[in-house]
């Protein structure tokens, strides 16, 4: 019994070493970009003592050991610098770009879950059947189309010709759910791919589980079919759809490029776009951590989420 | 016998698979609070005809005949591995209550149900058992739950299929008094089994089933062939002077102060094995026995290499053997081999069986392949493997055959000791007592050491100069076979003695020939003459019998 309740402490006590390790690889790698953030901010005239001035007050004519417990500091009071292009401070960039990239992987991920793990579900109960080919030659056609494909193509056929939908959200500010009208195409695109996968691996898992002999058990004892589908088959089905479910969060909470560039969604994609063009590097670092911290924090509550649904699974930890 | 209650009837049953019967002409008649058998090898249609009364067949079976529950009522079962029937998922006290949630009454009944349930399956602290899920239980353990859900259902037919196949003589005892307890219940059991000895100590009738069709039926005594006494191996010369007489002689395989075990958390360690100490002789068989979870699996695997997390001394012929495969030199490889319980799991499917048994000897004695295959040839057709059966892939191969192809694979490496765990259990009485022979004759002829891992204690009387019993990762006994099967010292021995002897003892009587194999042990399979100056006289029938000294 102890062994089973230290597990998952443990798995909950490797999630802020995780974090704690994308802090220091963070600023490694900061450290390594070649060239001197003075040199880059001093202008096209680079005047010698200009340049000591920006390094004293950026202190970087501390000691390496010195800056990092300094940055770590400033991050442990919420404090991401300010951006080197327009002067703002990093986190009320990031606040602004996290609005409308958490609407859109909200409202993706609500209608995610239900879609696939009932088209997962339908299809196994028809193994063999029409509805099963057809929703399984479905998943892998439309898993082979590419975001931009698909987005662009939306785009021609409901927003410039049938004229139903906006085509961006340009306008919007970043308040997409003022306009909900925006939502529709994005969300579509977002969905096509994960619904696939996550609807194939449910799949997988259902027909595995309704041929085990426990399910067979259950229906030796008279269960309905619809009960011993849903509550006795499903949650076996689930611990790999469970895992690949994190992998699309993770994606969607990092903002993804193509889709929100395609409907010019102000999202964290964006942000991040631009902070590459710029060189504009606390942004990019804030950037960093932030999806490092949705990164490891997603995959802490998927693999926590596993450890019910497999209890006898060992979670790598 | 016959006034009870008819509460499930089978007349002229016949189920038909691709045009071959598998069931033809069976009828069972189960009565109210009275226990049926079904004895038969495997293959003679037990589990069919079981699963009939469930209602389930095979698939694109044609059925014919009648199967009856009088009153309709439900079905219980209680599989050969009850822990594969439940979810995993799902804490034991859902899957009950699921059960529970058919009959009328609210949330409170229903809790109350299970725990009666629970109770009446014999399950000590309930409240406990609820919550946790089927992993966390012992075997044992999953059975009651399984019988429990059983009672709930309110069945009024049993089936109980194989339900003491791997069990050692004390769990078996506990499935019996279970088994027991569901017919004092006015349950009628359906006993399906190959165990001849738990089949007399409970049936009321029993029905004798060979290659589908029924061959005899009655009560036990008057079906069943007489039981075989527990034969003592004599001891070797020399070694009847006490559990630690083995100064004087060569070692083979030395174990010292190993203590073993498995990390169960951070910095946290569960002990499987206490400070064990013993050896081998070369050429002398020790038998390593327990119950379930008593350690004797984990010496197996440390000795092979196969787990390195021990402290102590392992040496083989004078030279400490590396703990782990990886430190292992080829000759070490070599020198220690293991053949596992679950010889299935054990070989690559998509592979004939023989390249898999001949890459042994090229892996290991840096054999060329052609002349690899041809000596695994010779060694599987020694074990009774003929070339067209090996050229196979293991699918096509029964439990028995693939047994003794992973004996051949283990031997080819030309080992010093070989580590046989649990080999036997699997497998049905004919099967079981042609591969000990198989064994006794390998280890003659090349003076090989054997540790042999069992709970079976027939098996350990069978093959075993000495015996090793541990309880709880302890050594509690060692010492020469007869001694320690006739004049057990140690507590723990004795229960272990005494519940092996009382499946044996009871139910003598009655001559009916074995239907093809049961558990009973026919005419010698490979006779071998006495030899001179034996001080024990040999039971006759058997294959094993005393030896000489080493090398004699």
């Amino acid at each position: 019994m102890s062994a089973d309740r230290g597990r998952p402490a443990r798995r909950l006590l490797l999630g802020p070493v995780q974090i704690a390790a994308v802090v220091v690889l963070i600023f490694a790698l900061t450290e390594a970009l070649p060239g001197d953030a003075a040199v880059a901010l001093a202008g096209d005239q680079p005047d010698p003592e200009r340049i000591a001035r920006i390094r004293e007050s950026m202190g970087l004519d501390r000691s390496m050991g010195g800056r990092f417990g300094a940055w770590v500091e400033r991050l442990a009071h919420g404090d991401l610098g300010t951006s080197l292009v327009s002067g703002r401070p990093v986190a009320d960039l990031l606040a602004d770009g996290f609005g409308p990239t958490l609407v859109l992987a909200g409202v993706t991920v609500v209608l995610l879950v239900p879609l696939s793990v009932g088209l997962g579900v339908l299809a196994a109960r028809r193994e063999g059947g029409p509805v099963d080919r057809l929703i399984s030659a479905l998943t892998s056609a439309v898993h082979a189309v590419p975001e931009f494909a698909l987005g662009v193509l939306l785009i021609t056929l409901f927003a410039l010709e049938l004229r139903w939908l906006p085509p961006t959200a340009v306008g919007t500010d970043g308040d997409l759910l003022g306009r909900p009208a925006v939502l529709v195409l994005p969300v579509v695109v977002l969905l096509s791919r994960p619904v696939c996968t996550i609807a194939r691996l449910v799949r997988a898992g259902m027909i595995d589980a309704m041929a085990s002999p426990y399910v067979a058990h259950a229906r030796r004892q008279g269960l309905s079919g619809a009960r011993v589908c849903w509550t006795h088959a499903l949650p076996n089905a689930l611990a790999p759809a469970t895992q690949q479910l994190a992998r699309t969060c993770d994606w969607l909470l990092s903002g993804v490029i193509v889709v929100e560039a395609l409907f010019v969604v102000p999202g964290l994609g964006t942000v991040l776009v631009d902070a590459v063009a710029a060189r504009d590097i606390p942004v990019i670092q804030g950037l960093a951590l932030v999806f490092g911290v949705v990164t490891v924090s997603v995959n802490l509550v998927a693999d926590l989420v596993t450890l019910r649904l497999a209890p006898r699974v060992e979670v790598a930890a | 016998m016959s006034d009870a209650e008819p509460v499930a009837v089978v007349r002229g049953l016949r189920v038909e698979v691709g045009g071959r019967a598998i069931v033809d002409g069976v009828d069972l008649t189960l009565r109210a609070g009275r226990i049926t058998a079904l004895v038969g090898p495997s293959g003679s249609g037990k589990t069919t005809t079981a699963l009939a009364l469930l209602g389930e067949y095979p698939p694109g079976a044609r059925v014919t005949g009648e199967v009856r529950v009088v009153g309709g009522g439900a079905v219980g079962y209680v599989p050969q591995h009850p822990g594969a029937v439940l979810n995993p998922v799902r804490r034991v006290g859902v899957l009950l209550r699921d059960i529970a949630r058919a009959r009328a009454g609210d949330r409170r009944s229903h809790r109350e149900a299970v725990h009666e349930a629970l109770r009446a399956a014999r399950i000590e602290h309930p409240e406990q058992v609820v919550r946790r899920f089927p992993h966390q239980l012992s075997g044992g353990q999953q059975q009651r739950v399984v019988v429990a859900q059983a009672l709930l259902l309110g069945a009024r037919v049993v089936v109980a299929d194989e339900p003491t196949t791997g069990q050692d003589a004390l769990t078996r005892q506990g499935v019996v008094e279970r088994l027991a307890a569901l017919a004092g219940e006015g349950i009628a059991v359906l006993l399906l089994s190959h165990d001849l000895d738990v089949v007399r100590r409970l049936a009321d009738e029993v029905v004798l089933l060979a290659n589908g069709r029924p061959v005899g039926f009655g009560p036990p005594a008057r079906v069943l062939p007489a039981p075989e006494p527990v034969e003592v191996r004599p001891a070797r010369a020399g070694a009847d002077d006490g559990p630690d007489a083995d100064a004087a002689t060569e070692v083979r395989l030395e174990v010292r102060d190993l203590t073993a075990g498995y990390p169960t958390g951070v910095r946290r360690e569960a002990t499987v094995l206490d400070r064990l100490s013993l050896t081998v002789a070369p050429g002398e068989c020790l038998a390593l026995v327990g119950r379930s979870g008593s350690g004797k699996t984990t010496l197996g695997r440390c000795l092979a290499g196969l787990h390195s997390g021990y402290r102590g001394r392992i040496r083989f012929d004078g030279m400490p053997l590396p703990r782990s495969l990886r430190g292992r030199t080829t000759g070490q490889l070599a020198a220690v081999q293991y053949v596992f319980q679950d010889a299935r799991a054990s070989f690559d499917e998509g592979r004939p069986v023989v390249d898999q048994v001949a890459r042994t000897a090229v892996r290991l004695r840096g054999v060329y392949p052609d002349a690899a295959r041809t000596q695994a040839l010779d060694t599987l057709a020694d074990l009774g493997l003929a070339a067209p059966v090996a050229e196979r892939r293991p699918g096509a191969l029964s439990g028995g055959e693939l047994q003794r192809a992973a004996l051949a694979r283990a031997l080819l490496a030309r080992p010093g000791v070989l580590v046989c765990d649990e080999i036997t259990s699997g497998l049905d009485g004919a099967a079981r007592a042609e591969l000990l022979d198989l064994l006794a004759r390998s280890r003659e002829r090349i003076g090989l050491s054997l540790v042999l891992i069992t709970h079976d204690l027939t098996a350990a009387a069978r093959l075993a100069d000495r015996i090793a019993v541990l309880d709880a990762g302890r050594l509690v006994e060692q010492g020469p076979a007869g001694r320690i099967l006739t004049d057990p010292r140690h507590m723990f021995t004795r229960s272990l003695v005494r519940a092996a002897g009382e499946a044996v003892s009871r139910g003598r009587g009655g001559d009916l020939d074995d239907p093809d194999g049961t558990d009973l042990l026919g005419p010698p399979r490979i006779g071998r003459e006495p030899s001179d100056g034996d001080r024990v006289e040999p039971v006759p029938g058997r294959a094993s019998e005393p030896r000489g000294p080493i090398g004699g």
